[in-house]
């Protein structure tokens, strides 16, 4: 371990309330310049080795070093120059004003009566500028939206220039465009001002794409700490939250609810990314879906796998197989019907094509959302027996008309 | 907050907008202050000119019935109130700030019950056997005893409790722990000496010695220079014990601190003027709202010129709105005071 670097260590800690442990060697170690996600279901300990690391709570065990020292023999004035935090709780004193209340960040700074000089002025100036709320800064802290409440929250802690801040949560009860916001922001704080922002996060998928380390915290312990593309696996996010009917893809950095089959199945002839947003609304309205034969490095096939449907995959990028072409039909007979997603035609997966004449001989229902000259491709006779819609909604009430067996 | 800033308003230029208002207020309620301090020195239940109180006063003439009645009775009385009031809104400001609660008053943790306790014990019981009446100098006695008392337990129990609201639920507690013994001694009592008791019990500022005066003008100043060394930390209270610890604020020490304070400032008063209801809880509001500020470096010279201006206005009432009758202080602050305070909220619609 390279001390040196480390803003914030945590060596063999053990934190927890009292007699009751939380979570036991914890070995931790945050740069400079760096963006950590704590990650873990509800009750994991997220908060409470937050609250250790701040030293609102003393370890029960090992210790943790700010800046080479060991935290609990650092000055309180010091310890609130080198770190702040931003809390969950709801902290809106009345009468007060944004700029007052920033401004409070200022504490180890200014002298016994408080009184601001010419460089807090700008520093609280600057904090709101940062976190884009100058405008907010003559603004009653009460009559703020919960969004524009996070940032000053962030501003205050920024006044008092830290080199880390540690925040539980900062995300909870925002909505997307100021989760999305405030991300940034915290993204910027890291990469302009070289501060350290440790936060614990409950969104996955925004973690795994803004942190330059996550620490997946469950049972007692870190189960891992590190780059979030290392760390981040579809096995681990899924064990990390007990997923049932959900899962992550790597890949795709995303959440998807898995299949959950109870209506009939569907044979999706798809790719080249024309069939994800069906995948999705096929999964979501409890259709099974078995779909080919997709390129090994087609964004459909991550989609539908992170959904849990069966993929037919064609490994090299050439036409497919006999082998595929075979288990594709023998797939189809099982399928209650047979949908062409209108996937653009290339010689690679001209196989396709053919799947979907033989499916209209097979006498298998097909739905089709070909438009315009595509479907030309078809003969006169099977043009007649196709279903033909411009959306995926639409397609699906169609499949919903069918009256599939359940 | 009458004027609307914009954004382009530079900090000094907010800054000096906030305090010229601020200096307009303190001007201001000085002003009142020493108005009312002067009539409860020239207007009471005996007609003395004014030119007859200048000469009395000039001359200090402690002699003639006039001159005692000015000396002895109305001087003590006018500073006594004046003190008393700004002692309670400041023990009162500090635990709402602590608490972070707005009904939260100086009695809070029990100073008063505490007190009251002591001197039910002195005025309802035969402690007293052998002494004919009941000394005044006993019910003071007896609800200083009390009131620290109470202060000493709820500290000790502070030192060991981690958060405000358990040790706001044990203060409450203590008072009615206190209340439910004092209770049985007032069930047993003689009847005669109920009325005695129940009128303490509302408060009075009559009857002050300058002795008092003395020992209220010397800790009460002391106490209040030290609460004004802990507005810095206060106002880092004002987000709470853990916000207040990671800005660098020694929690254990100011907690303690702001404690002993509010109650040895409140305890002061209701061992000499008896427990004087509601200005504690309702001045720190008035306050707030005259300032237009949560600034505790402001607030805390605030409360004490305003709860002495309207301490000094009730006493005046309890006075005279009966006269020759004498009303029970805290009936006056209590009946004016809660529709003041509930107008005000409601206009400006802050809480705490």
């Amino acid at each position: 371990m390279n001390q040196a670097l480390a803003v914030l260590s945590a060596n063999d800690l053990c934190v927890g309330y009292g007699k009751k442990t939380v979570l036991e060697n914890v070995r931790l170690e945050f740069v400079k310049g760096e963006f950590i996600s704590l990650l873990g279901p509800n009750g994991a300990g997220k908060t409470t080795l937050l609250r250790t690391l701040s030293r609102h709570l003393a370890p029960l065990g090992g210790e943790v070093v700010l800046g080479g020292v060991e935290l609990g023999k650092i000055v309180q004035q010091d310890l609130a120059k080198t770190m702040s935090v931003v809390l969950t709780e709801k902290v809106v004193p009345p009468l007060l004003r944004v700029f007052d209340f920033v401004a409070m960040g200022r504490y180890p700074h200014t002298g016994w009566r408080g009184r601001l000089t010419d460089k807090d002025n700008q520093v609280v100036m600057e904090a709101l500028a940062m976190v884009q709320a100058g405008e907010l800064v003559y603004r009653d802290l009460d009559t703020l939206s919960d969004g524009e409440r996070q940032k000053v929250y962030v501003a205050r802690a920024l006044a008092q220039q830290p080199e880390i801040i540690l925040l539980d949560e900062p995300t909870m009860h925002l909505d997307l465009k100021h989760r999305m916001e405030l991300m940034s922001i915290l993204r910027r704080l890291c990469r302009d001002k070289g501060i350290c922002v440790v936060a614990s996060l409950h969104d996955v998928e925004i973690a795994a794409k803004i942190s330059d380390k996550v620490a997946l915290v469950k049972g007692g312990e870190i189960r891992a700490f590190g780059p979030p593309e290392d760390v981040l696996l579809d096995d681990t996010v899924a064990d990390l939250y007990d997923f049932r009917n959900a899962r992550f893809s790597r890949v795709l950095g995303t959440i998807e609810m898995e299949n959950r089959v109870d209506r009939g199945r569907v044979f999706v002839v798809g790719g080249m990314g024309s069939s994800s947003v069906l995948y999705r609304l096929l999964s979501k309205k409890g259709y099974g879906i078995v779909t080919g034969v997709l390129h090994r490095n087609d964004i459909d096939l991550h989609v539908a796998r992170s959904l849990g449907a069966a993929c037919l995959v064609q490994e090299h990028l050439d036409g497919i197989s006999p082998e595929n072409m075979e288990n594709a039909r023998s797939e189809m007979k099982n399928c209650d019907c047979v949908i062409d997603t209108g996937f653009e035609l290339e010689t690679i997966n001209a196989g396709n094509l053919a799947l979907l004449k033989e499916a209209v001989s097979m006498g298998k229902p097909v739905l089709s959302m070909r438009n315009g000259s595509g479907r030309e491709l078809y003969t006169a006779g099977e043009y007649e027996s196709i279903k033909f819609s411009t959306s995926e909604s639409s397609l699906v009430e169609m499949v919903k008309c069918l009256s599939l067996p359940i | 907050m009458a004027t609307t800033l914009v954004e382009t308003a530079t900090p000094v230029q907010y800054q000096e907008g906030m305090m010229k208002r601020q200096r307009t207020v303190f001007l201001v309620a000085g002003a009142v202050l020493l108005v009312f301090m002067a009539i409860n020195v020239l207007v009471g239940s005996i007609d003395i000119g004014f030119k007859e109180i200048m000469d009395i006063l000039i001359t200090h003439d402690t002699a003639s019935t006039k001159g005692f009645i000015v000396w002895k009775i109305r001087l003590p009385r006018a500073i006594a109130a004046a003190l008393g009031g700004g002692c309670l809104s400041v023990a009162g400001l500090l635990l709402q700030v602590y608490f972070r609660n707005p009904i939260v008053g100086p009695f809070i943790l029990g100073i008063s019950s505490g007190a009251t306790l002591m001197v039910s014990i002195v005025m309802l019981t035969s402690v007293t056997i052998g002494m004919t009446l009941v000394n005044p100098f006993m019910c003071t006695l007896a609800a200083f005893v009390g009131a620290y008392g109470t202060m000493l337990i709820v500290l000790l129990i502070a030192n060991r409790v981690k958060n405000g609201v358990t040790l706001l639920i044990v203060g409450l507690m203590m008072g009615y722990l206190c209340h439910s013994v004092t209770s049985v001694l007032v069930a047993f009592a003689e009847k005669e000496k109920i009325k005695g008791f129940v009128l303490w019990q509302l408060g009075s500022f009559s009857g002050f010695k300058w002795s008092e005066i003395e020992i209220l003008c010397i800790v009460g100043g002391l106490v209040l220079v030290l609460v004004y060394f802990l507005a810095k930390p206060l106002n880092a209270f004002l987000l709470g014990e853990d916000y207040a610890a990671s800005m660098g604020v020694n929690i254990r020490l100011f907690r303690m601190l702001i404690l002993v304070s509010a109650c040895a400032l409140a305890g002061m008063i209701t061992s000499m003027a008896g427990p004087v209801a509601f200005v504690g809880l309702a001045v720190p509001h008035m306050v707030r709202l005259l300032f237009a500020t949560s600034d505790n470096r402001v607030l805390i010279p605030g409360s004490v010129l305003v709860g002495a201006m309207v301490i000094s206005l009730c006493d005046f009432i309890a006075r005279m709105v009966f006269n020759p009758v004498e009303l029970p202080i805290s009936a006056i602050t209590a009946f004016f005071g809660a529709p003041i305070v509930i107008s005000l909220l409601l206009k400006r619609r802050t809480k705490i």
